[in-house]
């Protein structure tokens, strides 16, 4: 019987993250170019359609209701749509997923990181320009607290945050469980980290057995695991939530990765003790790992986001604001009418909806989103 | 959402261009390869749900519970392939959004896949937002109706080795995969078309916890709830789903619950009474859990005699096994790990192939099928449902 136990690799090649949620990078590439462009003409479509009905009612001069004429029209954007690049949305996710941590960090959770993972997965079948970060970053957050076991009422997390209700946070929710496919299961890096610092620390202290070949100890070597642990944790929890590492690599070999950039004299010397030199296998694991570790360096590991792009954020931004497609802004009505089953709606709810978002909107215009880390 | 009558022109030329790009997306990396529906408008994540909803044809209801129904169905492909379907009920008076229990069950079974615990075919919403979970179809009812039947379905110590071995390797590989069920009871254990069983509704399962976080222990049915449970621990192990399948053991043998407490205070008692009081002495420690509290006068610890006395089917290696899941200091408790090691499963009788087990007529099974999957037995049995996501 236990012949049949699986080794830890067969086990995480069945995970969903492998299985649904890894890709090469040219396969990642070619979905969000391809979710981007149904995106984008989805968006010209649906504004196309917008202006149509516009001009069919302000034709229709026995229409008594003002308001039926207005509804839609001011979010509709004049001339052609300018739609984002994927790479103009990439930018904005991890503007956005920045975002997140802070108010996960603002909130207390833990789960944050989880929640990054679902929105970065999310948005690689939908676009921004059709369900808006700002809304969506909220409920993956709400919604991590859940998978996560991480009990958060749902009036409150509402409360804590400016300008959002629970029926804000809600209306998505379904919205994110289908784009994530219904898997909810994110294998993060964090543990197998303290498992390797706990095993260096040992070999540290002479308390473990290792392959003579490495050669002698790094020098100082107690020390020098104690900081590239801290060092190697900031960066699992910047770079490698917001870079795609998670799309491209396993949980260890982000460890590792991370690792390496702390220490990589270290490093080296740990994976000989496992190996020793000659073993080809260690050669293509170092290959693994500079390349993992190539990609975290592309986003800095501090909180923020450089200053250098705030300019560039803000244009993206504006420009989100002009391309977004008009029948998908108000997530909450059409959460209604699909739960309720019919089109016909309350015409007073409507419109006191509509007032409320554009109240909204006109406080949040600063850079945008209401201010999401002040409670 | 419907296809809008201002389809304007040229939006049809798009769907057999799109539809290229997509397939080409697809990696070949097990990601179901995608084409495009007829419906250019919808989503990628739409058109997604809409090609795992259109392998599958949903038949007649054969479960109806206030969690979730269960449909008969079969793969479009292919009519003799059956498979149920649970259509997880909108709760309307649960007003977090999405339940607990569909989270919990969805996010472990999508990641397990082991022949003893229940498949999950494919997950896909219908249109009212309905999440329907395809399952594998487990015609022949549970573990509960089996020893329950005592009229008609005769077993014997062969039989209960081979349906234990089917749970030990399934709790075995939750545990190997940090999942903890908690709430291993007979009617949990369903049994396949070729006598397979499987474990089922991962409605209170979650990922082991980092060290440190608390967890709740208002789970698992009260009739096989550890006493580290019943004393409120807040820090537990894969020791709780072990305590359970040694009274599923001891129910298999007896066939009748070994230790049916009408409330908390009265499973302690039964524990006490049936195996012994935890005392400092066989548990160190255990005084300082938050609801601590056992009847006086105490009784030892019952030794090998008193169980070899009610349990003798399941011979000697049997009984040592029984009494090293019901060790009461769950960290002195058998592991999964070892339960498989244990020398009971080598001796004699060997276990009962699948083929000849005993087994209900499909007839009655069918219903079975239904109620088991869609009803919530731990409301009955008094353990949350609904619990907070703090557990």
């Amino acid at each position: 019987m236990i012949s049949n136990i699986v080794p830890e690799d067969a086990r995480y090649l069945s995970s969903t993250q492998y299985r649904l949620w890894s890709f090469t990078p040219a396969d990642l590439q070619a979905l969000r170019t391809t979710t981007n462009q149904f995106a984008a003409d989805r968006v010209r479509e649906a504004v196309r359609r917008a202006r149509e009905a516009r001009a069919l009612s302000s034709a229709d001069v026995s229409d008594a209701d003002p308001e039926s004429k207005s509804r839609g029209a001011s979010a509709l954007p004049e001339g052609e749509v300018d739609c984002l690049t994927v790479e103009e949305e990439l930018k904005l996710i991890t503007y956005f997923c920045r975002q997140t941590l802070q108010l996960g960090d603002h909130l207390n959770l833990p789960t944050d990181a989880t929640a990054v993972q679902y929105i970065k997965r999310f948005y690689t079948t939908n676009s921004l320009m059709t369900y808006a970060p700002d809304t969506i970053l909220r409920t993956a957050l709400f919604f991590a607290t859940k998978t996560e076991n991480h009990y958060f009422r749902l009036s409150k997390f509402a409360e804590a945050i400016a300008n959002t209700k629970p029926e804000d946070v809600l209306a998505s929710e379904f919205l994110l469980t289908q784009g994530l496919r219904f898997t909810f299961d994110v294998r993060h890096p964090f543990r197998a980290l303290e498992g390797a610092v706990m095993e260096m620390g040992a070999m540290a202290q002479g308390a473990v057995p290792y392959n003579e070949s490495a050669g002698s100890q790094p020098q100082d070597m107690s020390r020098r695991v104690k900081i590239a642990h801290g060092v190697a944790r900031d960066r699992l929890k910047t770079s490698a939530l917001l870079t795609d590492v998670y799309f491209h690599f396993t949980p260890s070999q982000i460890m590792m990765a991370s690792l390496l950039l702390a220490d990589e004299e270290l490093i080296h010397w740990y994976i000989a003790s496992k190996f020793g030199t000659e073993d080809p296998m260690a050669q293509k694991i170092l290959i693994v790992l500079s390349d993992c570790a190539g990609m975290l360096q592309t986003i800095e590991p501090v909180a923020a986001g450089p200053t250098t792009e705030r300019k560039a954020i803000s244009a993206l931004a504006k420009k989100l604001k002009k391309c977004r497609n008009p029948e998908k802004i108000d997530l909450v009505a059409l959460q209604k009418v699909k739960r309720e089953g019919d089109g016909v709606e309350d015409e007073k709810v409507i419109k006191k909806r509509k007032m409320e978002r554009e109240k909204v909107a006109r406080e949040a215009d600063e850079l945008f989103g209401p201010g999401l880390t002040t409670g | 959402m419907a296809v809008s009558p201002l389809i304007v022109p040229g939006s049809g030329e798009r769907g057999p261009h799109s539809k290229s790009k997509l397939s080409a997306a697809s990696s070949g990396n097990g990601t179901p390869s995608t084409t495009l529906g007829s419906n250019s408008l919808k989503d990628v994540a739409e058109q997604m749900n809409e090609e795992e909803k259109d392998k599958y044809v949903k038949g007649k209801k054969v479960g109806e519970g206030t969690y979730a129904n269960v449909y008969i169905g079969h793969h479009k492909s292919d009519p003799s392939n059956l498979v149920a379907i649970k259509k997880i009920k909108v709760q309307q008076e649960y007003k977090e959004g999405m339940a607990p229990d569909a989270i919990r069950e969805l996010k472990h079974l999508q990641e397990l896949s082991h022949p003893n615990i229940i498949s999950l075919l494919s997950v896909f919403s219908s249109k009212d937002q309905n999440l329907n979970l395809v399952l594998e179809y487990l015609p022949l009812g549970d573990l509960e109706v089996l020893i329950k039947d005592i009229e008609n379905i005769h077993y014997g110590a062969a039989d209960i080795k081979a349906w234990m071995g089917m749970l030990s390797r399934a709790i075995w590989f939750c545990h190997e995969n940090f999942v903890l069920h908690r709430d291993i009871k007979p009617n949990n254990l369903l049994i396949a078309a070729d006598g397979e069983i499987k474990l089922a509704d991962f409605g209170l399962a979650r990922s082991f916890a980092d060290p440190y976080r608390v967890m709740t222990s208002n789970v698992i049915t009260r009739w096989y709830r550890p006493p580290e449970l019943l004393f409120g621990a807040k820090h537990y192990s894969g020791a709780v789903d072990i305590w359970s399948v040694g009274l599923v053991f001891a129910e298999l043998v007896i066939r009748n619950p070994y230790l049916p407490g009408d409330t908390e205070i009265d499973q302690i008692a039964k524990i006490c009474a049936g195996i012994g009081t935890p005392t400092e002495e066989n548990w160190a420690g255990v005084s300082k859990l938050p609801e601590y509290t056992v009847p006086s006068p105490t009784t030892p610890v019952h030794g090998p005699e008193h169980y070899l006395g009610m349990f003798g089917t399941a011979g000697p290696d049997g009984v040592d096994l029984l009494m090293k899941m019901l060790i009461l200091d769950p960290r002195r408790r058998i592991t999964a790990r070892e339960v498989l090691e244990h020398r009971w499963w080598r001796g004699e009788p060997r276990a009962t192939r699948n083929e000849d087990l005993p087994k209900k007529g499909p007839g009655s099974g069918l219903s079975r099928l239904g109620a088991t999957e869609s009803k919530r037995p731990g409301m009955v049995e008094g353990v949350a449902r609904r619990l907070d996501f703090g557990a």
